[in-house]
């Protein structure tokens, strides 16, 4: 076996026994050194060159990459995931004869996940048309397309259920993230949609477990809706009677537009 | 000598009996002076007619008329002879018609246009693909574009503009499109070095095309955002961008966009491209749904394309109505038609905008509902529907797709009445819309124009003028007698 091969899989032990411990700063440091030692590997992409070794050193690499981003994970670190995820793309679109890693649709799903998280609904759907058929039928890319489409229509409240059945144990720190973009936009839709609410049912609908965080959340984020007599007002009073006012500007731009390309016809 | 040639042909086949259409032997040969009159004289558009005939002829093409035609244009012991011949299977004698026999025993006059050359690779491409030989016309295609990176003519341009096409469609048939997109890209560039615009046009689409087949549409975008724009030189070039343009831009959820695209492709698409116009139907029908406007039902009666267009007609039928069961139904009765069109995942998209439009009829028809009700009626299948159906409404309102208010406390929506829309702004911009696109049709049309290169320098012969003036004379003398008759 190669020495470079040998070395490379007891550093990567260490790191799976630090990950099991829960040691983050000893991981980080034993990545970096990991992600070093395999750009001296020429059967990785973007070389995939085929030596003797490939099919063990491309598992491996994969293993570690995978690792890579459940680690992002756990620290939290959103870049570090998107780094990682897009160094582990290209083993799965081109597997040059890969076994399928069975964590393949658990990390696609977190992909999607975090798209959505983000709000990058454009590139979500992007991702998704690169999937095969077959893999839309994986339980964890079916969470997240069920997910994506519950945020389009407004069932929020079926999002938060959606908290309760995880397909797998590294979506619950998504989830949480998924929680707090909720409650902005149940936030954004009451405003709208309701003149008044009790006390209890705000407290309700924006998930809150006490009144007191509740004031504290109107303070910071909403500060222009009122508590009064133990209703919440969403200031619409002060919206009705718009002024009619013409867009002048903008009729005048387009009278004169009509103006000059009259005066073109010959 | 190719004169004399022609003149017998043309005295042999003068008896009645005979059919009157040329042989294809003799229109080809038709097609090669037309391609040395434009080499000659460097003008691209005789080329382009030369092309554009050959196409009407393609369903003649037979092996023995091929192989007579390369014996005419090329040198036989010539390394593009004697690959192209190989590639064209040995026929009996007597298929071979009269006159090329006769055209035969004359020694025919070699060209040795480099544009000759690539022509009857294009030739012997078509016969084969239409002969279903794909594998044969891969070799064939990529031995013509190894021939064409070494050459630098404008004139062959044009020519080179199809065999690229053939190309990619024999790679395509076969299966194989990722194999050549490197070399389309290399392509792509030299045809930019060398200013090459309708080679980069076609080579731009076909690339488009090689991208969306495998759905990589992050790559198709960047590529098209990147590379060079200008005037389009080919009417179906064009309409081919617009298309991927369209489909590109719908699934980046920018709807607008995309159906504009779509709508102008299928416009400009020539009647006979049936095909292409029932794919741009389709995809404009969904992206119109998308955007929450229903497609009339003269889009689903055009000729031809019923048939076609029959699941997405249901389809449009099940959102206008906003009923999410028969929705379900007509997305899995049609499944196998949706994911041949690879539309999946767009219909998926398309079950919010279901119960927008449930709710926006609702919302019309009732001043004061329960949410119960509502809940009833969007016939939502969920575990806690009444929930569900004050979230949704939320939304709605939020996003401005109702117009109503909730009241939590009774649990109902509340609508508000509907103003009067002649006292906005909206009917200025639905005018002003119009208005700009018939001014642009207009500019457009302006801009295409063409008049003749060299009429201006024509010195009008003695004859010419009597009789312009001869004409001028008489009209104005009618137009003397019309006003005396009105007196």
């Amino acid at each position: 076996m190669d020495p470079k091969f040998t070395e490379v899989s007891q550093v990567f032990q260490l790191f799976k026994a630090a990950f099991v411990r829960k040691d983050f700063d000893t991981c980080m440091k034993l990545l970096s050194q990991l992600k070093v030692t395999l750009t001296e590997f020429k059967s990785l992409p973007p070389l995939f060159e085929e030596t003797p070794n490939a099919i063990q050193e491309r598992t491996l690499a994969r293993d570690i990459y995978e690792h890579a981003v459940f680690l992002s994970v756990k620290i939290e670190d959103q870049d570090a995931l998107e780094r990682d995820f897009f160094q582990l793309k290209p083993y799965y679109t081109d597997t040059h004869g890969l076994q399928p890693s069975t964590q393949e649709h658990p990390i696609l799903g977190l992909n999607l996940l975090r798209l959505l998280v983000q709000n990058r609904i454009a590139e979500f759907h992007t991702e998704l048309e690169l999937l095969p058929s077959s893999a839309l039928e994986n339980p964890c890319i079916k969470h997240a397309i069920e997910l994506e489409q519950s945020f389009m229509e407004g069932a929020y409240n079926r999002v938060l259920g959606a908290r309760q059945t995880v397909p797998h144990e590294i979506y619950v720190h998504f989830m949480d993230l998924l929680a707090k973009t909720v409650r902005d936009e149940i936030a954004g839709c009451s405003e709208k949609a309701y003149d008044s609410l009790s006390i209890n049912d705000a407290r309700q609908m924006l998930l809150f477990s006490s009144d007191q965080d509740l004031v504290k959340y109107i303070e910071e984020e909403h500060p222009e809706w009122e508590i009064r007599k133990g209703f919440v007002f969403f200031q619409r009073a002060k919206e009705s009677a718009p002024c009619k006012e013409i867009p002048s500007l903008q009729l005048i731009n387009q009278t004169l537009s009509y103006a000059r390309e009259l005066e073109r016809i010959v | 000598m190719t004169q004399d040639v022609e003149m017998k042909e043309q005295s042999a086949p003068s008896n009645p009996v005979s059919s009157a259409a040329p042989s294809t032997f003799q229109q080809l040969k038709e097609i090669v002076s037309l391609i040395e009159m434009g080499a000659y004289s460097r003008e691209g558009r005789r080329i382009v007619r030369a092309i554009r005939s050959t196409i009407q002829l393609r369903r003649k093409f037979k092996a023995s008329v091929l192989s007579a035609f390369l014996n005419f244009v090329l040198l036989p012991g010539s390394e593009a002879h004697s690959r192209l011949s190989s590639y064209l299977p040995k026929e009996d004698e007597h298929d071979m018609e009269v006159d090329t026999a006769s055209s035969t025993t004359q020694v025919p006059v070699k060209h040795s246009l480099p544009e000759l050359e690539i022509y009857c690779y294009v030739l012997v491409l078509i016969f084969l693909i239409d002969q279903k030989r794909y594998s044969e016309a891969k070799a064939c295609s990529s031995a013509g574009i190894a021939r064409v990176k070494n050459l630098n003519r404008r004139t062959v341009d044009v020519i080179a503009a199809r065999l690229y096409f053939y190309y990619s469609l024999s790679y395509e048939l076969t299966g194989d499109l990722a194999e050549i997109r490197g070399n389309l890209l290399a392509l792509h560039r030299i045809a930019t070095l060398r200013h090459d615009e309708l080679g980069q046009e076609t080579l731009l689409n076909l690339l488009l095309r090689n991208y969306l087949h495998y759905n990589l549409y992050d790559q198709a975008e960047k590529l098209r955002s990147k590379a060079p724009r200008f005037e389009a030189h080919s009417n179906q070039q064009f309409c081919r961008y617009l298309f991927y343009l369209g489909k590109i831009r719908t699934i980046q959820l920018e709807y607008t966009d995309a159906k504009e695209s779509l709508l102008q492709a299928a416009r400009k698409a020539p009647v006979s491209a049936l095909g292409f116009r029932v794919q741009c139907n389709k995809w404009a029908v969904i992206v119109r749904l998308l955007l929450g406007e229903i497609p009339e039902r003269t889009v689903f009666m055009q000729k031809g394309m019923e048939k076609a267009l029959r699941p997405y007609f249901e389809l449009t039928n099940a959102v206008r109505i906003g009923d999410l069961k028969l929705f379900k139904t007509v997305a899995e009765r049609f499944a196998n038609t949706f994911s041949a069109d690879r539309t999946n995942n767009l219909i998926v998209r398309l079950r919010h905008n279901v119960i927008r439009t449930g709710l926006r009829n609702i919302s019309i028809s009732y001043s004061q509902i329960s949410l119960v009700d509502v809940a009833k009626k969007l016939k939502l299948d969920s575990a806690n529907p009444v929930a569900d159906a004050e979230s949704i409404v939320a939304k709605a309102i939020r996003d401005g797709a109702i117009d109503a208010t909730l009241d939590h406390a009774n649990g109902c929506m509340i609508s508000k009445e509907t103003g009067d829309i002649y006292s906005t702004n909206e009917p200025q911009i639905a005018f002003n819309s119009r208005i700009a696109f018939c001014l642009n049709m207009h500019n457009e049309a302006v801009r295409a124009l063409r008049f003749p290169p060299n009429s201006h320098k024509e010195k009008e012969s003695a004859e010419k003028r009597r009789e312009r003036q001869q004409q001028e004379q008489e009209l104005a003398k009618h137009i003397a007698e019309e006003d005396d008759d009105e007196f």
